[in-house]
């Protein structure tokens, strides 16, 4: 396509990340557009996004369920305060202490979930290939 | 002796700072360190960074002041990350952009609103500074009488001089230290209280009775003018003056008084602030305020306010926000997010106990509204002799790391968006704005001696999630997204945060719904900005390459896609 005859070594040129360009652009004049990308960069973007967004959306419903839910049954069930475990009321633990596993737990979790898409997603495309 | 206590957290940072000087080369170096830092590492680092002084002090004064429900804050801070986590850090990562701004420009292409975000960077910036630095004011002014200002500067000197000698490479390390340096500093002495103060005072917390009469002679200085109420006639002595007998009713007292109450006096009531061990109190929901007719303080509202606004906040966040582009991929963006929220969760098992000790121990803070010096406080008047004193040292030079490491990433934001976004910037120009910049905060912050960390800061988040939180959000999982869309909502988010919050205080209205809704937008705030961000961007047309832009996020940059082959 260049006109060279194939054999040739190749023509050197300078190799920056697609990020990098774009953020020393930022800098130095004029944004530059990023780069296109392939079809099949598209359709794999594509497919990630959708599968990674309800899992999100999913993830995202058990932190509100959580954070809107306990606030709640505290105020429905101010006897809560009286429930005692350890000498502690039930509900102060309910903010001080129970918050803390649970929110690492669906860290964990949602970490899982995200990064088995991406990885899915590429056992298929590595072996399921035509 | 004890303000001595910061020298050695003050060199520490410093000489780690220091090592990072030889390896300084571009602008870039300086902002992210050159991007290789493991997960866990840059966890911790974001950890370091984010517990700030609102964290270490200001969550278990708000205790002491307000109640059990305002350990919901420290939730909100840490389930900010759980959002991280799932809606923005690997996708921001992968922009390659250093900061919101750079995003911005980067997804949407125009300049104009790569500079209202640096605006933004600046609001959020100054709301987040100034409580760090009256913070380490009052905790020096507690511990060594030294006057507010002295510590004020200190901690703007000991934070710029860092900043202009390491930039981010030191502060990735100052940060992880920091972070350990707390949690150790925060948890040790925590443990001693608990242990010192016997089986007597451990019941009396977890059964606190409300605060009516002084158990003991008692000496309350006043470092803001308070309006107290008296329901009996009290006997005081004011500054050292022969005892007056004040009649029940309204009384002030004036910033700078010391008034000595008799043990066995009536406590003064104070608007505004919870008495502590009062039923209200013990409710593990935040409320706004008494009302005058004594009805219900709208606990859900407040509380879903404060959980909004810290929760969608800490994405917000610009300090945080660089910080996950140390990583070196979108997924150990999305690694470092995780396993933050696991640090933070050890962290903020020990606010509670600071402030359950506090509410029984040091009661009488809720009346001069110092309660920010709780933890601080603590250990002398648990133990007068020397183990108190080296419990102190320790809290104060804990403390002091807090205000370090938040104002050190916080700087890094600021100057950044000065240097970076609103001026093209070299090397030199950036370390001079940090100095600037610090300079400026330490203007603003001598004069604010009276804010609360907590609420301060908690004003910071609101307006990150009015913010950038939509223009976080929308620019990596909506194609549509125009940047005239992100512009107009980002404004009215703007607005309808940072202005309401102002306006708010400027009208000082009676506790209520329209009150608490004007102190604490986020739970309007942040709906209307989203939505205004989708109506504009419906009514135009994304750039070209939206789609392409917006895709390339959602590619695990570090599996390349495997080219498929036609044989």
């Amino acid at each position: 396509m260049t006109g060279r005859p194939s054999g040739r070594a190749p023509r050197r040129v300078a190799v920056t990340s697609p990020q990098t360009r774009i953020a020393l652009a930022g800098r130095r004049g004029p944004p530059v557009r990023a780069p296109r990308l392939t079809a099949d960069e598209l359709e794999r973007a594509e497919r990630v996004r959708g599968r990674q967004l309800s899992r999100a959306i999913t993830a995202l419903l058990a932190v509100a369920a959580f954070l809107v839910g306990v606030p709640v049954l505290l105020d429905l069930f101010p006897q809560l305060d009286d429930v005692r475990l350890l000498g502690i009321p039930v509900s102060w633990l309910a903010v001080a202490v129970l918050p803390w596993p649970v929110l690492t737990g669906l860290a964990w979790w949602q970490l899982r979930r995200a990064e088995n898409v991406e990885n899915a997603d590429d056992a298929t495309a590595a072996g399921g290939a035509p | 002796m004890i303000a001595l206590a910061v020298v050695p957290v003050v060199v520490a940072t410093l000489l780690i700072g220091a090592r990072g000087v030889a390896a300084m080369r571009t602008t870039s170096d300086f902002l992210v360190a050159s991007r290789r830092i493991s997960p866990t590492f840059n966890a911790a680092a974001v950890s370091g960074e984010y517990l700030s002084a609102a964290s270490f002090l200001g969550v278990a004064g708000l205790v002491v002041k307000g109640g059990v429900g305002a350990l919901w804050y420290p939730v909100g801070f840490t389930a900010g990350y759980l959002l991280m986590l799932t809606l923005v850090a690997a996708p921001l990562r992968r922009t390659g952009a250093l900061t919101v701004p750079d995003f911005a420009e980067a997804r949407l292409g125009s300049a104009t609103l790569r500079r209202l975000c640096a605006v933004i960077v600046l609001v959020i910036g100054c709301l987040y500074l100034v409580p760090q630095f009256t913070a380490a004011g009052h905790v020096l002014t507690l511990v060594s009488g030294t006057p507010y200002w002295v510590g004020v500067v200190v901690a703007g000197a000991a934070v710029s001089v860092t900043l202009a000698l390491g930039g981010m490479r030191a502060a990735t390390y100052v940060q992880a230290f920091q972070f350990v340096l707390k949690l150790v500093l925060f948890i040790v002495p925590a443990v001693w209280l608990l242990v010192a103060v016997g089986p007597q005072v451990r019941g009396e917390a977890l059964n606190p009775v409300e605060f009516t009469q002084f158990p003991r002679d008692t000496v309350v200085d006043f470092t803001v003018d308070t309006r107290l109420s008296l329901a009996e006639p009290v006997t005081v002595r004011i500054d050292g003056e022969p005892p007056v007998t004040l009649p029940p009713g309204q009384h002030t007292a004036a910033a700078g008084e010391r008034w000595e109450f008799p043990a066995g006096a009536a406590v003064p009531r104070v608007d505004g602030a919870e008495v502590p061990g009062s039923t209200r109190w013990e409710r593990p929901l935040l409320d706004a305020g008494p009302t005058a007719d004594g009805s219900d303080g709208h606990a859900l509202l407040a509380t879903g306010s404060v959980l909004m606004a810290t929760a969608l906040g800490t994405m917000g966040l610009p300090h945080i926000l660089i910080r996950f582009h140390t990583s070196p991929d979108g997924r150990s963006a999305r690694r470092t997010a995780a396993i933050t929220v696991g640090l933070l969760g050890a962290f903020y098992l020990f606010p509670g106990v600071y402030g359950l000790l506090g509410a029984v121990l040091l009661p009488e803070l809720y009346l001069s509204g110092a309660t920010d010096t709780v933890v601080v406080a603590l250990p002398s008047r648990v133990d007068p002799g020397w183990q108190g004193d080296l419990f102190t040292a320790l809290l104060t030079a804990g403390a002091f790391a807090a205000f370090l490491a938040t104002s050190l990433g916080l700087l890094l934001a600021v100057s950044g968006a000065v240097a970076h976004d609103l001026i093209p910037a070299t090397l030199r120009r950036l370390r001079l704005t940090s100095l600037a910049a610090a300079t400026v905060v330490v203007l603003l912050a001598l004069p604010a001696a009276q804010v609360d960390v907590g609420a301060l800061v908690t004003s910071a988040f609101a307006v990150a999630a009015s913010t950038f939180c939509p223009l976080l959000v929308l620019g990596i999982w909506w194609r549509r997204l125009t940047a005239q869309g992100a512009q107009v909502g980002m404004l009215v988010g703007l607005v309808s945060s940072a202005g309401v919050m102002a306006a708010g205080l400027v009208a000082g209205l009676e506790p209520g719904v329209p009150a608490l809704l004007l102190a604490q937008p986020a739970l309007w705030s942040v709906p209307l900005a989203f939505a205004t961000m989708v109506a504009v961007s419906l009514r135009g047309e994304p750039p070209s390459g939206a789609t392409s832009a917006m895709l390339r996020l959602h590619l695990d940059e570090s599996r390349p896609v495997p080219t498929r082959s036609r044989s």
